[in-house]
């Protein structure tokens, strides 16, 4: 009898066990460095399998740092370059920044994954969340301000609304009648943006979180007090505010990276380098690298390109040539020849002369190297003399 | 002896200047003003710019936004010297309190005109013509059919009877006052309306206008310019402009022509020395009788504006600069500036290539 009994409470625990909900688990699926430079220039492929057990909700959040003062992001659409969603398609931040997922973006994900792009800032990691690691609490229900195109219109949020916000926290707008070119602007009581990120920030249809990762919002709108002042200015154009809740992250974070994406390694550039890394040159075309005409701009006719890379034999093995062509900024061939000059490759690096046209394009209007079936490694200018 | 001096020296430049360095083999250029009635002081400004042309360039900044000298504050306080010019933007006519009670800026206001010309600097005036948008409520200089763009048609200049015109000439009067204000305190005035018409219209096939003034092709746009130039200069009796146009490189089908333009300008935000230098040529090649300037430069998107040394030394030998403002910096919401920061204007001026306000202010003295 004692033995049963010694079994039932095993098999009780057992169950028990079984039956605790697991906790939500915020696991990271892309792992940088990665450097998001200026002028929307550098991106990077979240690829689709990261993708595949995600659910509408689910909650995407790019941690980095670096970012300057206007740093901007945008979460793309790898065919159309267009943001997944219109307020996803550029927008600024401070600290991590996040996009809840949409149906229709996971579409787009499992499909094609996601380009994550913009500039200037530095993506240390991405990371996947579920819903249910967010709790959110309601903290003013109106009654809701529409806010027309002309900017005018604002709502008044009382200082007792934030009593319980804290560092990292969000405050989630909840909207309704949302117009093409919705805004946001988050003010202070005396009228000023709490924030350069919140200075018109794009609005969606399930409206718009800010994450506060920095003090001075916070004191800003502790000034008021948390009484019926007003603490927090609500303006913009093209929506009608219904809600503001706070959004507070409770789940855990996993550090399992075994099927992470790792960015490509980044290197320091030594003198006379212009690129070096990994940069693939798939078989659908879709590979280029763009250089300006900054570091041509004391070149001669004495110095040359040499372009380095390793073939990769997988796009040979379906047929495709390995080849690379040297175009200007307009994608016109810098020869001046109206056709593309495409250079077989062998393994060896290519080494290209520059003739007066050539010389006088790339100092212009800097060039493009583009391709198929080969990873490029490194673009060096050296001096032949 | 040294008043005849001066007479002489003022004989010899009249309304019209000569380049200072020209090889003697070659018949020396004539710069001309175009307004035979220009006044005393833009004529003597006139005289300096023409003076230095080729030899040294004007240093210049933009107002941060509209009426003011917040970007000439930031070279002081980089360098310890103000730049030559400032010019200030009438973007926000609109928004002046002299014609709209709810407004933020005060145009009629002379005050930062007046103590800027009074220091010794040269004043510039340009216009981001604003008008309202196809949405009623706000303005903007955006041509096209969105909500927060405008149809505003610059062809109805050949109309009187229409809407358009009438907006016209209401602006260009209020605009008008303003600068007349100025000439009757004797302030000449660059004066660069209408800038960068083509857009990149010119540049490749798609291309278009970005500012209203060239959204329906060349035709319309010089006779906007023309329009303008005789309700500011024949009806207003303004004498004391120096017109600036501005070309696209590649766009001589909207050059409104030598008798109303003054200076031919480039605006470049891929100001790297080579391309700069290429565009110069193009420029003084098209335009030999009339002054070549640098009317927009900064730091693109792309590239970092090369220093003032390595500009000049490539041969972009323009009148003046003159950098963008970084708004961001100046609102303390930004630590580096975007356009020219302290590293490039304490390269300019160290260049010896470069003329500040205390060295204008000499050379102004020379031309009286």
């Amino acid at each position: 009898m004692r033995q049963y009994r010694y079994i039932i409470t095993v098999l009780l625990v057992l169950c028990s066990l079984f039956f605790v909900p697991a906790k939500a688990v915020e696991r990271t699926i892309l792992l940088g460095p990665k450097t998001i430079g200026k002028a929307w220039r550098d991106n990077i492929l979240i690829e689709p399998r990261h993708f595949a057990n995600a659910k509408a909700g689910d909650v995407l959040t790019v941690y980095n740092d670096r970012a300057k003062g206007m740093a901007q992001a945008a979460f793309q659409h790898p065919k159309t370059w267009q943001g997944v969603a219109p307020e996803y398609g550029c927008f600024g931040f401070a600290g991590p920044f996040r996009m809840t997922l949409s149906d229709s973006i996971l579409n787009i994900a499992r499909t094609h994954g996601i380009i994550l792009g913009g500039h200037d800032y530095r993506i240390l990691r991405v990371t996947l969340s579920e819903a249910a690691d967010y709790t959110e609490t309601i903290v003013w229900e109106g009654p809701a301000v529409t806010m027309k195109t002309d900017w005018s219109a604002s709502a008044e949020i009382p200082g007792r609304c934030f009593e319980s916000l804290q560092e990292g926290d969000g405050l989630r707008l909840h909207v309704s009648k949302v117009q093409e070119g919705a805004a946001a602007k988050l003010m202070d009581f005396t009228w000023n943006a709490l924030a350069p990120s919140v200075d018109g920030m794009p609005v969606g249809e399930d409206g718009v979180t800010w994450f506060i990762y920095d003090r001075a919002p916070l004191l800003k709108l502790q000034l008021a007090g948390y009484g019926a002042q007003t603490a927090m200015r609500v303006g913009g154009k093209g929506y009608r505010l219904e809600k503001i809740g706070i959004v507070r992250q409770t789940g855990e974070v996993s550090e399992d990276l075994t099927d992470v994406q790792r960015a490509p390694r980044e290197y320091v550039l030594q003198q006379g380098e212009l690129f070096r890394g990994e940069k693939v040159f798939p078989a659908d075309w879709s590979g280029n690298i763009s250089l300006t005409a900054a570091p041509f701009q004391n070149c001669t006719e004495n110095d040359v390109l040499v372009i380095s890379y390793t073939l990769d034999y997988e796009v040979q093995a379906a047929g495709v040539k390995a080849q690379l062509s040297i175009r200007n900024s307009r994608w016109q061939e810098i020869t001046g020849a109206k056709e593309p000059v495409w250079y077989p490759l062998d393994g060896t690096d290519v080494v290209y002369m520059f003739d007066p046209v050539a010389l006088d394009q790339v100092k212009t209007r800097g060039l493009i190297v583009t391709g198929v079936g080969f990873t490029l490694t490194k673009i060096e200018l050296i001096s032949a003399q | 002896m040294k008043h005849l001096i001066s007479f002489l020296f003022l004989c010899f430049f009249t309304v019209s200047c000569v380049q200072a360095e020209t090889p003697e083999d070659v018949p020396p250029t004539v710069y001309n003003l175009c307004n035979e009635s220009a006044t005393q002081e833009t004529v003597q400004l006139w005289k300096a710019l023409c003076s230095e042309y080729g030899t040294r360039a004007l240093s210049g900044v933009v107002a941060n936004v509209d009426w003011n000298t917040r970007e000439a504050e930031n070279v002081f306080k980089w360098t310890g010297r103000y730049p030559a010019l400032n010019v200030f933007d009438f973007i926000n006519i609109h928004a002046s309190k002299d014609v709209n009670k709810q407004g933020w800026l005060d145009y009629s206001n002379l005050t930062p005109v007046t103590d800027w010309y009074n220091a010794g600097g040269i004043v510039g005036c340009m216009w981001h013509w604003q008008v309202p948008a196809n949405n009623g409520t706000n303005y903007t200089c955006s041509p096209g059919t969105q909500p927060g763009e405008t149809s505003f048609d610059p062809e109805k200049v050949n109309d009187p009877s229409s809407d358009e015109y009438k907006r016209m000439i209401h602006d260009i009067d209020q605009v008008a006052g303003y600068l007349k204000k100025m000439q009757k305190r004797g302030i000449p005035v660059i004066w660069r309306p209408l800038h960068e018409a083509a857009g990149n219209s010119t540049e490749f096939s798609g291309g278009g206008a970005w500012f209203w003034w060239g959204a329906k092709g060349p035709e319309a746009y010089k006779a906007l310019w023309r329009f303008m130039y005789d309700r500011m200069v024949n009806f207003h009796k303004l004498n004391n402009l120096i017109w600036v146009w501005n070309s696209q490189i590649n766009d001589p089908e909207w050059y409104p022509g030598d008798d109303v333009v003054d200076v031919v300008g480039r605006d470049n935000y891929y100001a790297l020395q080579y391309p700069l230098a290429k565009e110069f040529r193009y420029l003084q090649t098209t335009y030999p009788n009339k002054l070549i300037t640098l009317a927009e430069c900064g730091n693109g998107d792309e590239v970092e504006m090369s220093p003032w040394t390595k500009i000049w030394t490539e041969g972009g030998h323009w009148s003046w600069f003159m950098t963008w403002y970084d708004y961001n910096y100046n609102a303390g919401t930004s630590d580096e500036h975007q356009f020219a920061g302290e590293k490039w204007w304490k390269d300019a001026f160290d260049s010896g290539l470069v003329i500040d306000r205390e060295e204008m202010k000499k050379l102004l003295e020379v031309t009286k």
